[in-house]
């Protein structure tokens, strides 16, 4: 499989959007949809089993969801979808690589930009690590 | 990792993760130690312990670093063999509850979060004490249950807890830097006070000698074993070092070994530090009541003098702010892990949507932390740094000498095959969790004599003017309690009773068998949530 879109998706506003706009594109190009969702306690502090595994039926899921929105957008598109214990940024560029992604899609974080650069955002750290090329898409854009 | 390709559909089958193309695990043996000797604090530990260490045992408090030394390696060794046999673990609790029962294992589980409360009032302080020196506010910064230290605290408190509940990490590089930084600033304190003090010229000093380090010039036992126990504090969380598991390139190798590693970069810093500190000015500098709380600052601007002084300072806050981080992180995470084994109730279990962290258990830890940090200073002004960290010891004893036992217990049938597992698993975890206990229960005689523990006089809340002296005046003296030990002892005997009326009211997680390990090197099968039989 290759040419991919990547979609990271974690429920939020702004992932919404991006899988409204990821689905067009993968029809467009006729390629697959991988949908990720990418988590990674903190390693300080350890005990992080229960808790990975927790994280991990939380990541199922959300993309499980992801995958029925998407199908309900297009039932035609093939959808992937992809747990990865990785942190969000690392799990995205983990997967185009993999996949040799045409795209990575991630929503916008809206007119955030200080919470943006003091949590660190993802589309901002994608936008600088991303070998491929990244769409940002903004909240509310359907 | 999950892949489902083509069509619709979730599989939630994670185990072949490594195997199924996305590469994961990245984090090896130098992380794993990183995390480890950042867990314990060095900086910070030293900061907390040296002045009260001295002030039991004298000048043998390197002896006492060496000592504690040697529970701590027999239980790394329980730590290692348990992590081996279960990978993917909540540590103590689920191993306790694997190899001892269920009772004993919620004990373990329930001595691992008091623990990690009775340091949070040490933590607030220290910070709050160390910032105020930083900027030189002196003044201020000795009054350590004063009203500007302990609001400092809890900010200190409060924005760490917001640190671990939004989940902001420092990325792996930056943990690094700081971590050297640290060791590098404790060894260069410890080389340029022994330098000046082999050159002459400083008052007090003294030259150091082997006796330091001769324990049997320790008198008397109850002395040596409260010196130890506040020893045995400074080697705590390198445990974390085993803890990392997932995250190790050889889950089951990797994060033992960096244990190993760890505690021994720590035990060269321990031993030479307090040989150092106390050489510069001898012990009476480092027990007076001016240093004996922030005995770091003191000797650091001896030693080295402004402005240099202040890197000593912000090796201790940046210390502390992993220590506070490495404290909150595994309370909220053991008490989701006994959430998530019905051992506590479900919303402790409750991740936040948005940011992923343990929401629940981690806000209440931080609320829980405040108030009890507010109410120590209240009822027992000028000694909180003292009793909370004498009380710490109890703590650690406690659910170390637990696990020490449930490594033993739960290979018993192989620890006779084989010289090396005799010693590693079945004769150093024994001989850590007996000597954990023998500490414990002599410590309890030592300190039920008041007199042994440090007692306040001043509230600076000037309403309320109940203090441990009051207390010792009209209670502690007849019945011999001393408030280390009413702190330390008196929380893990609360969990006695709610762990009963848990028990009464959801049996579930109580009717869990106990386990044997089938080989020594198989990973056991996952202590799953779905193994137990759901009543309520």
């Amino acid at each position: 499989m290759a040419g991919n879109i990547v979609l990271g998706y974690d429920g939020s506003d702004g992932s919404k959007a991006a899988l409204a706009v990821a689905v067009t594109v993968a029809r467009a190009f006729d390629a697959p949809l991988s949908i990720v969702f990418g988590y990674e306690p903190n390693p300080m502090g350890g005990e992080t089993a229960d808790y990975k595994s927790k994280l991990e039926r939380i990541g199922d899921e959300m993309i499980g969801a992801a995958v029925a929105g998407a199908k309900a957008l297009d039932p035609a598109v093939v959808v992937e979808s992809l747990v990865v214990p990785l942190r969000p940024v690392e799990s995205l560029l983990e997967a185009a690589l993999e996949r040799e992604a045409r795209v990575i899609v991630v929503g916008g974080t809206g007119e955030r930009p200080l919470v943006g650069a003091i949590l660190g955002s993802v589309p901002h750290k994608l936008l600088y690590r991303s070998p491929v090329p990244v769409l940002v898409v903004p909240a509310g854009e359907e | 990792m999950t892949i489902t390709t083509g069509e619709v559909g979730v599989s939630s089958v994670p185990e072949d993760a490594a195997g199924k193309g996305l590469k994961v695990g990245a984090l090896g043996m130098i992380s794993s130690l990183v995390i480890g000797v950042a867990s314990t604090a060095p900086a910070y530990s030293l900061a907390a312990t040296l002045g009260f260490v001295a002030v039991y045992v004298g000048v043998s408090s390197p002896a006492v670093m060496l000592l504690a030394f040697a529970p701590m390696l027999f239980i790394a060794a329980a730590y290692y063999y348990l992590n081996r046999a279960d990978p993917d673990c909540g540590t103590t609790f689920t191993w306790v509850t694997r190899a001892i029962g269920p009772k004993t294992g919620w004990m373990a589980g329930w001595g691992i979060l008091v623990t990690d409360l009775v340091v949070m009032p040490n933590l607030a302080s220290i910070a709050g004490v160390y910032t105020f020196h930083l900027f030189g506010a002196h003044g201020i910064a000795n009054n350590s249950s004063g009203f500007w230290v302990t609001f400092v605290g809890v900010v200190w408190i409060v924005v760490m807890t917001a640190i671990c509940y939004i989940g902001i990490e420092l990325s792996a590089r930056t943990q690094v830097g700081l971590l050297g930084a640290e060791i590098i600033i404790l060894f260069l304190f410890a080389v340029i006070a022994l330098a000046r003090v082999y050159s002459g010229g400083i008052a007090h000093s003294i030259h150091p000698s082997f006796q330091w380090l001769n324990p049997f010039k320790i008198h008397p036992v109850g002395a040596l074993s409260a010196g130890m126990l506040l020893a045995v504090f400074i080697y705590w969380g390198w445990d974390t070092a085993v803890t990392v598991n997932e995250e190790a390139k050889d889950s089951r190798r990797t994060p033992g070994r960096a244990a190993l590693w760890s505690t021994l970069v720590l035990l060269a810093i321990y031993v030479i530090v307090s040989i150092a500190a106390q050489s510069f000015h001898g012990v009476g500098f480092m027990t007076n009541s001016n240093n004996v709380g922030d005995v770091l600052n003191a000797l650091g601007t001896a030693v080295l003098g402004s402005p240099w002084n202040k890197l000593l300072i912000i090796a201790v806050l940046t210390s502390a702010s992993a220590s506070t981080q490495t404290t909150i992180l595994p309370a909220a995470r053991s008490s989701l892990s006994m959430a998530v084994h019905k051992a506590l109730p479900k919303r402790f279990a409750d991740i936040h949507p948005k940011y992923l962290s343990p929401g629940f258990s981690t806000i209440l830890f931080g609320a829980v932390s405040v108030v009890w940090y507010v109410a120590l200073t209240l009822i027992s002004p000028d000694d909180v740094l003292a009793n909370s960290i004498l009380a710490l010891g109890f703590g650690i004893a406690f659910y170390y000498g637990l696990t020490g036992f449930a490594c033993v217990f739960y290979y018993r049938r192989h620890i006779f095959k084989g010289f090396k597992n005799f010693v590693f698993i079945g004769l150093a975890p024994f001989l850590g969790a007996v000597m954990l206990t023998v500490l414990f229960v002599i410590a309890i005689f030592y300190y039920s004599d008041p007199v042994n523990s440090n007692s306040g006089s001043q509230a600076w809340f000037p309403f309320i003017h109940f203090n441990f002296t009051f207390l010792h005046q009209h209670f502690y003296v007849k019945k011999g309690l001393g408030p280390p030990l009413v702190l330390g002892v008196g929380l893990l005997l609360i969990g006695l009773p709610i762990m009963l009326i848990w028990r009464i009211r959801h049996p579930a997680f109580f009717q869990r068998d106990r386990e044997v390990a089938e080989t020594v090197d198989s990973p056991a099968p996952p202590l799953t949530p779905g193994v137990i039989p759901v009543t309520d």
